[in-house]
């Protein structure tokens, strides 16, 4: 039940959201606030976190190749598919639901507990158009080019690691051998789908706010969750269908 | 230009003092109440953190067990090392995916929740008048929650561990059709505890941080219910950061450890 409101809410938000634009067109000035708010200022958190990843991907690396095949470089073109493929766009979406998420449910929510939205119904302006319409457009750009702003975060601090840590050949592990266009569909797949999805289960629980300030409390709380779990199981299913479609 | 870059540089270094020195205010606050704390807050708190939050980590941990299998799939179809499946997939789990994932989800719920509900009580002036008649927030709402979230992510750890397990040699057998025995004796010959002891030593040690860092996220929160919003945010986003930091400088150290 839980689960289909998780996924059913933002599906029929979505649905909404195309009727605004059909109806209203896009305002290119919201796009761009939101576009600021949401993706620009996630930039230092999702780089400094995939930087971080990288590095500790590496390490493990290292301590696998230790066990049993002794040199690092060899796991290196393959190690570079798997950021690219699944790593990086699982862990980029996953921080910018728990970013984008968080301040969307906030904003909305603490504008529906101050009747803010209702005001905007009564001045015949429609809040799907008004509100959700910019940030989905923003998420939507946002994360993808966040996604590529956290591969090369990985990458780089990767190369950095292997070639002054453990002292071997760190070029290998942005070798592109591996690398197919199949490999870098699924990752674009994945971040538009995550970027439609987090701010469409964000802007739900925030404008399903209704009390007082411990209901922001609350929709802040389930809107990262929703945002989170939604987000890790449509990475799960795109690679489960690439993998099935065996691109 | 100059002036500007010093301003800057000015401003991190500020943020970054005011942000350890109040973490650390908490922490040994948190410490000096241990002895004497509220033991009803502290099961009200292991209730809310770590039983309610039961049915998202084994959902967290389907997802992470999946996801690891169809990753090391792509390596063992690769090099044909379809017997170290049950050791790679362990060992990629209890080192890294599983703690930092869980850690992520937890900062989103734990954090998310503690930094809302303690902002909503420093706004309503209820923290100041739990001083006014000579209580100490501090043992009555903040090392009780410190503690329940340590408690809650290491016992969570545990469970969402075992879990993840069961669900990779599951999707190993339908991905790969690697038999659920080979599974479990790469599993169980290439690892020891120590393995599991370094997994639930991290959890723990990100449960620590994501109950102080939203703790001070809370307190310190200004305004109306915006400032609620703004605290639950900034609480979410700091706590992520500082699992990410605590992960790179935790790993080499547990490593040299337990192995």
């Amino acid at each position: 039940m839980s689960l289909l409101q998780t996924f059913g809410a933002p599906a029929i938000l979505f649905a909404r959201c195309l009727q605004a634009i059909r109806r209203h067109g896009i305002s290119r000035r919201a796009v761009m606030v939101q576009l600021g708010e949401l993706g620009t200022q996630s930039t230092v958190l999702i780089f400094s976190g995939l930087a971080f990843f990288g590095g500790v991907m590496t390490t493990i690396a290292w301590a696998q190749a230790r066990k049993y095949t002794g040199n690092i470089t060899v796991v290196g073109p393959a190690y570079f598919e798997l950021m690219v493929r699944e790593f990086a766009p699982v862990i980029a979406s996953l921080l910018a639901a728990t970013r984008m998420g968080a301040q969307a449910s906030a904003e909305l929510a603490a504008m529906s507990v101050n009747e803010q939205v209702e005001a905007l119904e009564l001045s015949a302006a429609d809040p799907v158009s008004e509100l959700v319409v910019p940030r989905l457009l923003a998420g939507v750009i946002a994360v993808p080019a966040l996604t590529i702003i956290g591969t090369v975060a990985s990458t780089f601090s990767a190369v950095l690691m292997v070639s002054y840590a453990f002292h071997a050949d760190g070029s290998s592990f942005m070798n592109g051998r591996y690398v197919g266009t199949g490999d870098v569909v699924c990752a674009a797949v994945k971040a538009i789908l995550c970027g439609a999805f987090i701010p469409l289960a964000a802007s739900y629980r925030g404008l399903q706010a209704r009390g007082g300030a411990s209901a922001v409390g609350h929709a802040v709380t389930t809107g990262v969750v929703d945002a989170c779990l939604g987000c890790l199981l449509i990475d799960f299913a795109v690679a489960a269908i690439f993998l099935l479609l065996g691109v | 230009m100059i002036r500007a870059f010093v301003q800057w540089v000015g401003f991190w270094a500020l943020w970054a003092v005011r942000f350890f020195g109040s973490v650390m205010l908490v922490a040994s606050r948190t410490v000096l109440h241990l002895r004497h704390l509220e033991v009803r807050e502290l099961f009200r708190a292991i209730v809310l953190f770590g039983y309610r939050s039961l049915p998202l980590s084994f959902g967290v941990s389907a997802l992470i067990g999946a996801t690891v299998i169809l990753q090391a799939g792509v390596y063992a179809n690769r090099f044909g090392a379809r017997q170290y499946t049950g050791w790679a997939g362990g060992y990629a789990l209890l080192w890294e995916f599983g703690p930092l994932l869980l850690g992520l989800v937890m900062a989103a719920r734990i954090g998310a929740r503690n930094a809302a509900e303690l902002a909503l009580l420093t706004i309503n002036g209820q923290i100041e008048g739990l001083r006014g008649i000579s209580l100490d927030p501090f043992r009555l709402l903040v090392a009780p929650r410190v503690l329940a979230s340590a408690i809650a992510v290491t016992a969570l750890s545990a469970a969402t561990f075992l879990c993840a397990i069961l669900w990779e040699s599951v999707a190993a057998f339908f991905t790969l059709k690697l038999p659920v025995r080979v599974f479990f004796e790469g599993f169980s010959q290439l690892l020891s505890a120590g393995d599991l002891a370094g997994g639930v030593t991290k959890s723990l040690c990100f449960g620590i941080a994501i109950a102080l860092v939203s703790t001070v996220a809370g307190l310190r929160a200004s305004g109306g219910a915006r400032g609620v919003g703004q605290a639950a945010a900034s609480a979410v986003v700091t706590s992520c950061a500082s699992i990410f930091v605590l992960d790179y400088l935790l790993t080499p150290v547990l490593a040299g450890l337990f192995t």
